[in-house]
């Protein structure tokens, strides 16, 4: 089956200074690396689920596929057309087929709009109004269990499962083939949250949608993709099908954020990876892979050089110079 | 059976507004025995934070406590005087707040904040930086003396929230109350964070009421759990009462919709169907009639009962049996 997102070696940098002030300070690179050497593919009806913690570069990724920010190098094929390099004109029609729900959804809903506006603005902006905009927008609402009569709402009064519903509708408006969920769940309550992961759900067996879902609630992650990737400081350390990354992972990184996970059994033993202190600052990025500074595996060889792929053509890879197959001596 | 710190009883809180009167809170009753951790669960709406404002007695304008009592150590903290209640807040109860960015001023070193917040103490102010620096180490920030000159925006977020951990502490509270403290960080810092609470709780022997919509924090860290739902108490007991033998019909859908806990792999989760009531125009009868899938007629006609179902465990539900 020919992959519907393609994404090969990408490289997403920052400029930190600029480039008198990189002279004046004899810096001769003065960028910071937001998503390195990333690779991986999604395909059609399939959910991609992606992990890692604040600051690992997860929405830069997000963000790059969308074309919203430059990227530096490598390539991200949508329907095996490469995105990077086309102009604005000629990036658009792509932009109908990769749609956005983004972190925030009363945040990304103008508050001086109504629902009803806010569901017709994709329609506007890409040129398509339909024929009888009232009914497609009372369509979109129904499709995600919303009452025709909230357009006339405006996103104040709606709750937070519901701003994150017309969220949704908004990135169906246009009937796209991939949509990409910035944390589609954070911030709602456990009972919500599984009404919008339960649509989600839904609309991809109507509509055969991909996903590519941003979050940091691993439980969420497990149940709902296909495949899923483990993300630190702009890496994947470990990607594949979702089983084989929860119970056969191979990342020291992926065991340690599994089990930080608190349990709802007072009387559960925890055996927890210990790992330290925070995600390092990307201003500093570790020498070698850039793990070791919290690794309880850590041998010199980590400090010195980034660990190859076990094996490149396998679904499942990680990158690790001791994965947690081979027993250390 | 020893004083409790805090003694909650019969507390209702209402607001009034252009639509009528919100009830907020409805008969609550809660008990925090020294040196325990009681976690209070539940989801937006449901009340914590209005329960917090009026146990420190800073709440919103337009609230007021319509009947009930807060017993701090005893004393009725409705009689205290504003002044009386300035020297009990930040003094024997302290707070810890949901985000550590806004908790800390900005524009001053965190040294300056932390002697600033030893006021009380007529120490000397390099006296009050040692214990300061100290602290920080306390809370795991090495080299902390020099560390104190830093800015607040010099620390990452979980450091932060150490840091406001730490000011707690400094002025060994009695009760120490944590509004959703580890809500706007990451699992491996929430665990973190968690176990140095845990930590400096036998440490310092203060009480510590923990709010938070995570059950699976509440369950790792607190002696006793009450469970919030609407604005009333609809199950409380020991960690063990809820986690194992849940009573009340929402505690166990709200256990059931954890999809941590759910072993096989599924696209379709749990849910509680519904929304909350409004709490202007209260339904008759049990709260959570509309969202629970066991109710019955008597549900709709009379609030259910307080059932005791062990000695610590209490839910209100018709369908209980002592």
């Amino acid at each position: 089956m020919e992959p519907l997102l393609e994404v090969d070696q990408l490289r997403v940098r920052f400029r930190t200074k600029g480039s008198v002030k990189a002279l004046l300070e004899k810096d001769d690179d003065p960028f910071i690396d937001g998503v390195m050497g990333v690779s991986f593919t999604i395909h059609p009806g399939q959910t991609f689920g992606l992990v890692g913690e604040s600051g690992s570069g997860k929405t830069t990724l997000a963000r790059a596929v969308m074309g919203l920010v430059p990227v530096h190098s490598g390539a991200i094929r949508f329907n095996g057309k490469n995105l990077i390099g086309l102009n604005r004109g000629q990036i658009k029609p792509f932009r109908r087929d990769i749609a956005m729900m983004f972190q925030d959804p009363a945040g990304s809903l103008s508050p001086r709009l109504k629902i009803r506006s806010l569901l017709a603005e994709p329609f506007r902006i890409h040129n398509r109004m339909p024929d009888n905009l009232p009914d497609e927008i009372a369509r979109l609402l129904k499709m995600v269990n919303l009452s025709p009569a909230m357009g006339d709402l405006y996103p104040h009064q709606l709750s937070g499962g519901q701003a994150r519903r017309v969220g949704v509708a908004r990135a169906l408006a246009l009937s796209p083939k991939l949509i990409i969920a910035d944390e589609p769940t954070a911030g709602l309550d456990v009972s919500v949250q599984g009404e919008i992961l339960n649509l989600m759900a839904r609309l991809q067996d109507e509509l055969g949608v991909s996903f590519l879902i941003i979050t940091h609630n691993l439980a969420v992650v497990r149940h709902v993709s296909d495949h899923a990737a483990i993300m630190y400081l702009g890496r994947f350390l470990e990607q594949g099908p979702t089983q084989t990354v929860f119970h056969h992972m191979q990342h020291p990184y992926t065991q340690a954020l599994l089990s930080a996970h608190a349990s709802p059994d007072p009387d559960a033993v925890h055996h927890r990876i210990a790992i330290f202190g925070e995600i390092p600052s990307l201003f500093s990025r570790p020498r070698g892979c850039e793990f070791h500074t919290r690794c309880p595996r850590v041998r010199d060889v980590c400090r010195e050089r980034f660990p190859k792929a076990a094996d490149q053509e396998k679904a499942h890879q990680y990158f690790c110079h001791f994965p947690l197959s081979e027993s250390l001596q | 059976m020893t004083q409790p710190v805090l003694d909650i009883s019969n507390l209702c809180v209402n607001y009034q507004t252009p639509k009528g009167t919100v009830q907020a809170l409805r008969h609550i009753h809660l008990q925090v025995p020294p040196a325990k951790v009681v976690g209070l669960v539940g989801e937006s709406g449901c009340g914590k934070s209005t329960l917090i404002s009026a146990v420190i007695r800073l709440m919103a304008e337009n609230a007021h406590v319509a009947a009930g009592k807060i017993r701090f150590m005893g004393l009725d903290m409705q009689g205290f005087s504003a002044s009386e209640l300035r020297g009990i807040r930040g003094r024997d109860i302290s707070m810890v707040f949901q985000d550590p960015m806004t908790a800390l001023n900005p524009v001053l070193t965190i040294g300056r904040q932390m002697v600033d917040i030893q006021y009380r103490d007529g120490l000397s102010r390099k006296k009050k930086r040692e214990r300061a620096a100290r602290m920080l180490e306390r809370v795991g920030i090495s080299d902390g003396l020099s560390r104190l000159d830093n800015y607040p925006h010099q620390f990452s977020g979980g450091m932060r929230q150490r840091i406001t951990i730490a000011m707690a502490l400094l002025v060994q509270p009695k009760l120490l109350i944590a509004d959703e403290p580890t809500t706007a960080l990451d699992a491996t810092l929430e665990v973190q964070i968690i176990r140095l609470l845990k930590d400096l709780q036998t440490d310092f022997q203060c009480a510590i009421l923990f709010i938070s919509h995570h059950l699976n924090v509440i369950a790792e860290l607190c002696d006793y759990v009450g469970v919030m739902y609407a604005g009333e108490l609809v199950e409380k007991g020991t960690v063990r009462d809820i986690f194992h033998r849940p009573g009340h019909p929402y505690t166990r859908s709200l256990l059931e919709c954890d999809p941590s806990v759910i072993e096989e792999p599924t696209r379709f989760l749990p849910t509680i169907p519904g929304d909350i009531p409004s709490l202007i125009d209260l339904p008759k009868g049990c709260i959570f009639q509309d969202r629970c899938a066991h109710v019955m007629t008597v549900c709709r006609k009379t609030p259910p009962p307080a059932v005791h179902l062990g000695d610590h465990h209490t839910a209100a539900c018709h369908f209980l049996e002592e």
